[in-house]
């Protein structure tokens, strides 16, 4: 596949933090209407992999290009490119959601009843009236959430990636953000990169994951590819994470340990 | 539980308190490079650097009060011969005691709004501690971001006060020090609450924006208390003299009963005995009222914040009731004017930066007023206004790092948009450049009536503006890529002394090198030194704006 039209390719991809290897040698790729789902445990690299797509850290070694456009040297390009939203919500504390989309809208140069049109659609969608005007900083967790995916989601981007979107939201919300990014994908040219440790909420979604372990990738494919690959016909993904990340033996011995101790 | 668990508990919370405000790790920065360790004490002695400063400053106006009195004892002075010692005594401690509480007060509205935003209330009541340690906890956590000056407040005025006065004198302002702390104190969490409530919650609209920028005007007054008392100073003292001559009125009596001037009569008391004051029997009684009130209202407000501090910090920053918007409509705008206008909307809401904007405007206001002292088409008149301008213009060389701190917020975010520096920068020089121009417009305005030579004024105004310019380019310049080669932004001007150093004092170079120009070369006719600062200005702009500009990666 010609790297122009591939949404993300990681290739050999390393993220160091002083003296801790955080991401390691990582290589894997999202195609055209793929949605992706990163999956490790705490600490596994999932964040600093996004990161280092969206340009908040640089990698120690390796490439990561979305189009075929390099993060690190294109950056600016690839920014245009992509949607972001992030683990933490983040945001301008002091602008109500009305003031951020507005400049966000304005540093992605987008027009105004297009960005009017989109904003209205989502606002409605995940029912935000109420809270259209009220400073950032007041807004509950789930909420700040809803408006990081408008942000996101307002210049249609070819490349969706999503650092636990789903972390707060309310079970509506999480639906109607499940059936969007399958629709999202739909047309066979976006693809949508998506980092979760919720097994079930991968498994619905995803058509291929990578499984991250102490920066390592794992596993990567499909399902029932990956089933394969731990000779489990028919495990959930949660039994497949659990056996190639070895942590298996590691949870029994936990869960003994607290049925042992109340 | 105890009032010893508080204390160790508030020093926990205090060093976390203290670490997001150097480091504002919940608005979205990376941890700071090295051991944890390292950082915490950094953070803590920064902290302690900026009580310092304030304490500093609180000491040499007890020093200055005691200068005043010193020359008023033992030299006399033409203002003494006017209005009797005692009385002099007490004008001059009123001003002090003044000073004081609005330097405490802007003190506890800067550091109020990071002690509430922190969250470091809110975990404490997570954990499994009993009311009363809660309680107690955030009110020793709420003291200890005032520890310092207000310790100074309270030993250092009656030491200077002492040593001029003598010791009874020196004993007899410690009340005032301590309704100074105590009001102080009480004035810091109303306006806290206050601001969180109606600026800092205040949903958007334009209606409440222009309520936002009235509140964040009348919060800044306190500020202003110096110039004012250094404007209003001569005219209080003639004031008192003409009391003085005219014996007990009704004027006399509210003051009297006037903050805090019966706390101020107290040394004067005890220095040049009661004759001084010239008081009579209602004067006695107005006095003694007077002092019992000012004591019941600090005794009031020390037990009302004790008591209030931890509902404060729980507070949620939303006072009105939600309401649905009916149109749900985006304007966006060109990049660079997206990011002054967030700007301006972060600052409508955020008294700290808020008051960097009003500060050059408000300062132009009040010194432009100074030329309605002068006789209209005066050279003194001119030299004021003159003087307005420079001072708009090396104070917006402030601006800079302040604003570059606003992209504190969300920093990590704002990094993962399409927005190149040079476009960030360019909004924040565009905003440092209108706030100059809306002073230097005002000076003018007010002004126009005393000042026969607008023209040259305004070449005066337009020749300092690329300097101005220059000076922003130069300290975002510095600020932007000191941040990318870090991959941090450097959170405020307090966080550093190299910050401070590296950048404020560059950039007031800059805008001050052209105002030097003028100076010398204006000896040899007006116009050759508004040209020569003109060059000056331009030279400047020229090297500063393509430094901020190139090479700025997204």
């Amino acid at each position: 596949m010609r790297s122009e039209t591939l949404p993300l390719a990681i290739e050999d991809l390393s993220v160091v933090y002083g003296e801790r290897r955080a991401v390691d040698h990582l290589s894997f790729s999202v195609r055209p209407g793929e949605i992706y789902g990163l999956l490790g445990s705490n600490g596994a690299g999932k964040t600093s992999t996004i990161k280092s797509v969206v340009g908040l850290v640089r990698p120690a070694s390796g490439h990561v290009r979305v189009f075929g456009l390099d993060a690190v040297e294109d950056a600016y390009r690839v920014k245009e490119r992509v949607g972001y939203v992030p683990e933490t919500s983040l945001l301008y504390e002091a602008l109500t959601p009305r003031e951020f989309l507005e400049f966000v809208a304005s540093v992605r140069r987008l027009d105004r009843g297009f960005a009017s049109e989109r904003t209205r659609t989502y606002v409605s969608a995940f029912r935000l009236e109420e809270e259209f005007e009220e400073p950032i900083m007041a807004l509950s967790n789930g909420t700040r959430q809803k408006v990081l995916l408008i942000a996101a989601l307002l210049h249609q981007p070819p490349l969706l990636v999503l650092d636990e979107p789903l972390n707060s939201l309310d079970p509506r919300s999480v639906r109607i953000m499940k059936d969007l990014l399958v629709r999202y994908v739909a047309s066979g040219e976006r693809g949508v990169l998506f980092s979760t440790h919720t097994m079930e909420v991968a498994e619905q979604l995803c058509h291929r994951v990578g499984i991250l372990d102490r920066g390592v990738l794992r596993g990567e494919g499909t399902l029932p590819r990956l089933r394969e690959k731990v000779a489990a016909g028919d495990a959930t993904l949660e039994e497949v994470f659990l056996r190639l990340t070895e942590e298996g033996e590691g949870v029994r011995d936990a869960v003994a340990s607290l049925g042992a101790r109340g | 539980m105890s009032w010893r668990e508080a204390a160790r508990l508030s020093d926990v919370a205090f060093t976390e308190l203290s670490f997001q405000a150097i480091y504002a790790f919940r608005q979205g920065n990376l941890a700071p490079p090295g051991p944890a360790k390292t950082a915490v004490a950094r953070a803590r002695r920064r902290v302690a650097q900026s009580k310092a400063v304030v304490s500093f400053v609180l000491a040499l106006l007890a020093l200055g009060a005691a200068v005043a009195l010193r020359a008023a004892v033992y030299r006399g002075s033409f203002l003494t011969s006017v209005v009797p010692l005692g009385l002099f005594q007490a004008g001059v401690l009123t001003g002090l005691l003044v000073l004081e509480v609005a330097f405490l007060w802007w003190t506890g509205m800067q550091v109020l709004p990071t002690f509430l935003s922190s969250g470091v209330l809110p975990v404490l009541e997570s954990l499994p501690i009993d009311d009363p340690t809660l309680r107690r906890t955030a009110a020793l956590l709420y003291l200890r971001l005032f520890d310092l000056p207000a310790l100074t407040v309270l030993v250092a005025t009656p030491l200077a006060i002492g040593l001029v006065l003598g010791p009874i004198a020196g004993l007899a302002i410690l009340p005032g020090a301590i309704a100074v702390v105590g009001l102080s104190l009480g004035l810091s969490l109303v306006t806290g609450r206050f601001f969180l409530r109606r600026v800092q919650g205040s949903r958007g609209g334009g209606g409440r924006t222009v309520v936002r920028w009235t509140y964040l005007v009348l919060w800044l007054i306190p500020v202003f208390s110096m110039f004012i008392f250094v404007v209003a100073a001569p005219a209080f003292l003639e004031w008192l003299g003409h009391l003085a001559m005219h014996g007990p009125s009704l004027g006399s009596q509210l003051l009297l009963l006037a903050f805090p001037f019966p706390l101020a009569a107290l040394p004067a008391l005890a220095s040049s005995g009661p004759a001084g004051l010239g008081l009579d029997s209602a004067g006695w009684g107005f006095l003694i009222g007077g002092l019992g009130g000012y004591a019941a209202l600090t005794a009031w407000s020390v037990v009302w914040v004790l008591s209030s501090v931890r509902q404060v910090g729980l507070i949620p920053p939303i006072a009105e009731l939600p309401a649905s918007v009916s149109v749900v409509e985006l304007r966006p705008q060109r990049p660079v004017l997206a990011v002054l206008t967030k700007d301006l909307r972060i600052a409508s809401r955020t008294p700290g930066y808020a008051f960097l904007i009003l500060l050059p405007v408000l300062d132009a206001i009040a010194i432009g007023l100074l030329t309605y002292l002068s006789p209209p088409g005066s050279s003194t008149a001119f030299s004021i206004a003159l003087g307005a301008v420079t001072t708009a213009a090396i104070l917006a060389t402030f601006f800079g790092p302040a604003f570059f701190a606003i992209e504190v917020f969300a920093y990590s975010y704002g990094r993962t948009l399409p927005l190149k520096d040079r476009t960030l920068v360019s909004g924040k020089v565009v905003l440092v450049t209108a706030m100059y121009l809306v002073a230097s417009a005002t000076v003018l305005g007010i002004s126009l009536a005393r000042i026969f030579e607008p023209g040259l004024f305004t070449v005066f105004i337009a020749a300092e503006l690329p300097a101005v310019g220059a000076a922003a380019f130069l300290e975002l310049g510095i600020l932007f890529r000191r941040a990318r080669s870090h991959g941090l932004p450097i959170t405020n001007l307090y966080a550093s002394a190299w910050t401070a150093f590296a950048v404020s004092v560059p950039g007031v170079v800059i805008a001050a090198a052209p105002l030097v120009a003028f100076r010398f070369v204006s000896l040899g006719g007006e116009s050759l030194g508004l040209l020569a600062m003109a060059i000056v200005a331009l030279a400047e702009l020229a090297a500063c704006a393509p430094f901020a500009l190139g090479g700025s990666g997204p």
